[in-house]
């Protein structure tokens, strides 16, 4: 993970300034100016993210049941969050979405970037932008206007169907649901990664395959041979990016939930079953150990990925 | 990072690319099959807006069930009257949202992007004491799920007076460590040490340099990092539907699901469906302008912040 | 608590950097009046804080402001049903945030006495006024001997039905479930696009409602013995009234679809049900779609019976004023719960714009409410004919202090049957299973 990292690139550099200045006392209270630059930063970070982590932390290892009081119990809750049915079910859930929603999202912005590269009509500009514009809608706005759309009779879904002559799917149904949601998040979230590729595209030195042209190199070669290989490390940080929105699916089955109570129950994704634990069924501590046990699992996901993929990445 | 490694030969690459050059390396050309899927794509991207936008030109009869179809607008023309409906709804509550979604979004967006400059400056270009663990603990924390915290944040801004003000909206969302992640791998690629030195020599003191030589060199990425705070901030949802209970603070995003809950509600419930989609409608308006508007700078943002 | 002390510490300074010069202006949360939606009329008297979500409701405050110079309303809508319930949850966990008067509906109000967060308004006076109110919401309302709030609306059921469908249909209005169904099949065969009515997965209360028709009693709970409870979610009565409904269902006799979504509002309004099974303020939710057709002849009739020399009257939704436990002052507190509707000024404007179904029995008994003519059902006197009698008659019910979990889990269960995962029996028998060992798992001794 980025997190172990981070540091690495510091040593070398050291080196290289210490080989300038060599760690004398000026250079030394230099580097005190750091914090200076830091400190507003980490002000807010430890007042808004560590304390409140710390004292969420601390509600996970007590338990407090309707009927008795507050305990003492450990990692208790950790044991029974990962042998919780539900919350495995849930897991489960989120895995198979991560499956399937984040190479959607990636195939549908990887083609579009890469035909968008090859263009420079006034036409191109323009789908650029649109292809875009979703991500200028908010979540809750968004899945609240999809809601709308799989409506069988609210949205235009009979409308279209009819024009093909088929009868509309019924998208809010248990069976249908997960490729409606699929396609909400595909929809929000596609163009923003499309456009992260298409700048990483366009950074590569056109010369680099104008060679390739020169041979006769057909340009979905070029794509997959030159250009592919060339933005992978850009793929990684989107592809990461996607898994850990993924492993924390919430917003959108949680608005949709509201049309579609019986197909997507409270527990649907983790997330969901932390926040209908401490909204809905008060059970702040068991909640906070399942968020928790949550962020343990989306790390290690995102550890086992970058660590797969550590040479397009360029991560060691 | 490693990650950004050939980023200074992509600069230089970029500088020396033309569009002539860029011309040869295609193989010329209108090519009807990348129009004709960027086409499809385009109408899968555009009809939901499509349908958002005619929603809004219907009355909530309309919506159930008009004659142009949920696709096409009705012979009845009702937008002035659903933008009435919003003016006269609870006084015209809706307005007061969406000032305040600009209010949290901008003071938000602004705060946040400052905090990531200087603190993405100090961890590139300073090698204090305890910057590794600072940073491994930085990345680490944004893992947790934010549901996770919401109930220590109120618990927190309640012990000190801020829950249900602006204020405890804006201090949270102050928080990108995403933002100094990028400004950091930026910092460090786009800020020659030797040309600090070179202030440095000159006298010029630590804030002078930041100010003077580092600042300017970092603008692309402040871009880019402002409008990713800013479009986090303005979908923010989930810590002010908590830590708001005044109706005259909230931003739209919640305003507009509460009048959904309204409109979903049994008992007490009133239909407000023409209300909630012009609103949406309206809400989307402002950040796609400033997408549109913007779109020279976030594109050469995104570009170089987005770890190439 | 260390961490607590540490992070205000913490905020605080944020708080300072960040504001500067802001200090002063707030007053420290609590329940402190930071902002009301209304206006003080009387700026010398206390203040008490009330959430609520009724329409029309900053009238009734400011009548109750301008009739009072002791004390003052100062009122925030903080959202609808389960909003609201999240931020008192999040504020009672906290210690702090919560309001001094809140409105809450029936079914959770056990689930927050509970958590100690509810005052027993017994001590403020609470038993001298409850002739005032219909017994059965007031038994809602309370537990064994104590008052935990204060009614005010309620929704006794009834059947409100398209007389023009039914007409061409040839049908005439159900008194009995077994009529019912007869009428479902006659408007099948019929060939009518409509169906009889919707069986929503998600009714909740609803489907609860309709269970305790037939004498299902799905708890015993009193909040003086607050680690017991029975559970008996699978009795006779919910039995037989599910099975009745997955026939329905199987036969395609009935919709089933969600409740209260865009789509089901348009179905109810378009002509796709022939009835909307209904509590009495039904009526006035029905007539905030209706403008869609204006074709539709829509009337009233009491809900069908299984025995019908032996009626049964049930509710569905309704909703109380109860006191915090973080209130201030709470007699003050308690005297506005019991004030608000509880005179005839504050309640005939809840009935006259809020389309309110009165639990304040001057009101809900004068005659004015019983002969008032709705337009919308062509001039019917929908109390006299429908509601008050099943108001009446309603006797109360005993909610689980766990009440939106039961809720939810019966949600999964009445859709993995409709599904045809399973059937009525086994849906019911598997719901009593897990409230069971939810119960148990939550520390209840099971009774």
């Amino acid at each position: 993970m980025a997190t172990t990292t981070a540091p690495t690139s510091s040593p070398s550099a050291e080196a290289s300034q210490q080989g300038k200045h060599r760690p004398d006392r000026n250079y030394r209270r230099r580097q005190r100016w750091g914090w200076l630059f830091v400190a507003p930063f980490a002000l807010i970070f430890l007042s808004f993210l560590i304390l409140p982590l710390l004292f969420a932390f601390r509600m996970s290892l007590f338990t407090n049941t309707l009927a008795s009081g507050t305990d003492f119990v450990g990692v208790d809750n950790y044991v029974k969050a990962f042998t919780d049915p539900i919350f495995l079910s849930g897991l489960g859930t989120v895995a198979k979405f991560a499956l399937i929603m984040i190479p959607a999202q990636m195939i549908v912005a990887l083609l579009a970037a890469l035909v968008l590269d090859n263009l420079a009509t006034w036409a191109s500009k323009f789908s650029r932008l649109m292809i875009f514009v979703p991500y200028a809608v908010p979540v809750v706005i968004g899945a609240l206007m999809w809601g709308f759309l799989y409506s069988p009779r609210f949205g235009p879904a009979a409308d279209l169907f009819n024009l093909v002559g088929l009868a509309a799917p019924e998208f809010l149904s248990q069976d249908n649901i997960f490729g409606s949601l699929v396609n909400i998040v595909t929809w929000q979230w596609a163009g923003y990664y499309m456009i992260i590729i298409y700048a990483a595209l366009r950074g590569i030195d056109p010369g680099i395959y104008e060679a390739a042209v020169l041979d006769g190199a057909t340009d979905r070669q070029i794509a997959w041979r030159i250009k592919i290989p060339m933005i992978s490390s850009s793929l990684v940080m989107v592809v990461i990016f996607a898994l850990i929105g993924t492993l924390q699916f919430f917003t959108e089955p949680q608005v949709l939930r509201g049309v579609a109570q019986g197909a997507i129950p409270v527990s649907y994704t983790p997330n969901m079953y932390a926040f209908s634990l401490a909204f809905s069924y008060s059970q702040f501590n068991y909640a906070s150990a399942i968020s928790f046990a949550l962020g343990i699992v989306v790390f290690v996901f995102s550890f086992i990925f970058l660590f797969l993929t550590r040479k397009q990445s360029g991560l060691k | 990072m490693a990650l950004v490694t050939d980023t200074p030969h992509r600069q230089g690459g970029q500088k020396a690319r033309s569009s002539a050059s860029r011309n040869r390396a295609r193989n010329g050309g209108p090519r009807i099959g990348s129009h004709i899927f960027l086409l499809i794509l385009v109408i899968y991207f555009i009809t939901p807006l499509w349908w958002l936008t005619v929603a809004s030109t219907k009355d909530t009869a309309g919506l159930f069930g008009g004659s142009g179809g949920p696709l096409w607008f009705d012979d009845e023309f009702h937008f002035v009257s659903n933008i009435q409906g919003l003016f006269e709804r609870q006084d015209g509550i809706y307005w007061r949202w969406l000032g305040n979604s600009f209010l949290y979004a901008i003071s938000g967006g602004v705060g946040a992007t400052i905090l990531a400059v200087l603190a993405g400056y100090g961890f590139a270009k300073y090698d204090f004491r305890g910057r590794g663990a600072f940073f491994g603990i930085l990345l680490g924390a944004v893992m947790v799920p934010l549901t996770a915290l919401v109930i220590p944040t109120f618990v927190l801004l309640s012990s000190v007076g801020l829950v249900n003000t602006i204020w405890a909206v804006i201090l949270p969302s102050l928080l990108s460590p995403f933002g100094v992640y990028l400004m950091r791998v930026f910092a460090q690629e786009a800020v020659p040490d030797e040309l600090l030195d070179a202030a440095r020599i000159d006298g010029a003191g630590e804030l002078r340099t930041f100010f003077q030589i580092a600042l300017p060199l970092l603008r692309p990425a402040i871009v880019t990092v402002l409008l990713l705070s800013v479009v986090g901030t303005w979908n923010n949802f989930f810590l002010p539907l908590a830590v708001l209970s005044d109706p005259l603070l909230l931003p739209v995003t919640v305003g507009l699901n509460g009048w959904q809950a309204l409109s979903n509600a049994g008992s007490g419930g009133e239909a407000l469906w023409n209300l909630i989609t012009t609103g949406a409608f309206i809400s989307i308006i402002p950040l796609i302008i400033a997408f549109l508007s913007l779109q020279k700078y976030w594109q050469g943002g995104l570009s170089l912040g987005s770890l190439k | 608590m260390k961490a607590t002390y540490l992070a205000t510490a913490g905020i605080a300074a944020a708080a300072v950097v960040l504001t500067g010069c802001s200090g002063g202006s707030d007053s420290g949360g609590g329940s402190e009046a930071a902002s009301c939606t209304n206006t003080i009329v009387n700026t010398e008297a206390p203040q008490v804080t009330v959430w609520a979500w009724y329409p029309a409701f900053d009238q009734v405050v400011d009548q109750f402001n301008n009739a009072n110079d002791d004390v003052q309303i100062c009122w925030t809508n903080a959202g609808q049903g389960n909003d609201e319930y999240t931020k008192f949850s999040t504020s009672i966990e906290s210690g702090s945030g919560a309001p001094d008067v809140i409105q809450l509906e029936s079914e959770v109000l056990s689930s927050f006495t509970i958590r100690d967060a509810l005052v027993d308004l017994t001590e403020y006076g609470a038993d001298e006024v409850e002739d005032q109110y219909a017994a059965g919401a007031w038994e809602d309302a309370s537990s064994g001997d104590a008052v935990y709030a204060i009614p005010v609306d309620g929704g006794p059921m009834g059947m409100l039905y398209r007389q023009d469908i039914f007409d061409a249909a040839g049908i005439e209005v159900p008194t009995t479930w077994e009529e019912f169904e007869a009428a479902a099949r006659t408007l099948k065969e019929s060939g009518s696009e409509a169906v009889i009515a919707d069986f929503p997965t998600n009714g909740r209360a609803f489907n609860q409602a309709l269970f305790a028709q037939a004498g299902s009693e799905p708890f015993v709970y009193d909040s003086a013995n607050p680690q017991e409870i029975g559970i008996k979610v699978n009795d006779e009565g919910a039995k037989k009234v599910l099975d009745y409904w997955d026939g329905l269902v199987k036969d395609g006799l009935v919709a089933t679809d969600d409740a209260f979504t865009a789509d089901y509002n348009t179905k109810l309004v378009d002509g796709s049900y022939a009835v909307y099974l209904a509590a009495a303020w039904g009526p006035g939710y029905l007539q905030g779609l209706s403008d869609a057709d204006p074709e539709a002849i829509w009337r009233a009739a009491p809900l069908p019976q299984w025995d019908a020399a032996n009626p049964v009257q049930v509710n569905w939704g309704g909703s109380t004023f109860a006191v915090t436990e973080q209130a201030g002052d709470k007699e003050l507190a308690a005297k506005v719960a019991m004030g608000i509707f509880g005179n005839e000024e504050g309640m005939n404007l809840g009935v006259d714009a809020g389309a309110l179904f009165p639990s304040y029995a001057p009101v809900l008994e004068s005659d004015e409410f019983a002969t008032k003519e709705y337009e919308f059902f062509g001039g019917q006197q929908i109390n006299q004919d429908v509601f008050l009698d099943a108001a009446a008659g309603y006797e109360g019910a005993t909610f689980s202090p766990f009440q939106n979990y039961a809720y939810d889990q019966l949600t999964e269960q009445i859709y993995a049957m409709v599904q045809g995962e399973k059937d009525s029996g086994q849906a019911l028998d598997d719901l009593q299973a897990s409230l069971e060992q939810y119960a148990t798992e939550q520390g209840f001794t099971l009774k």
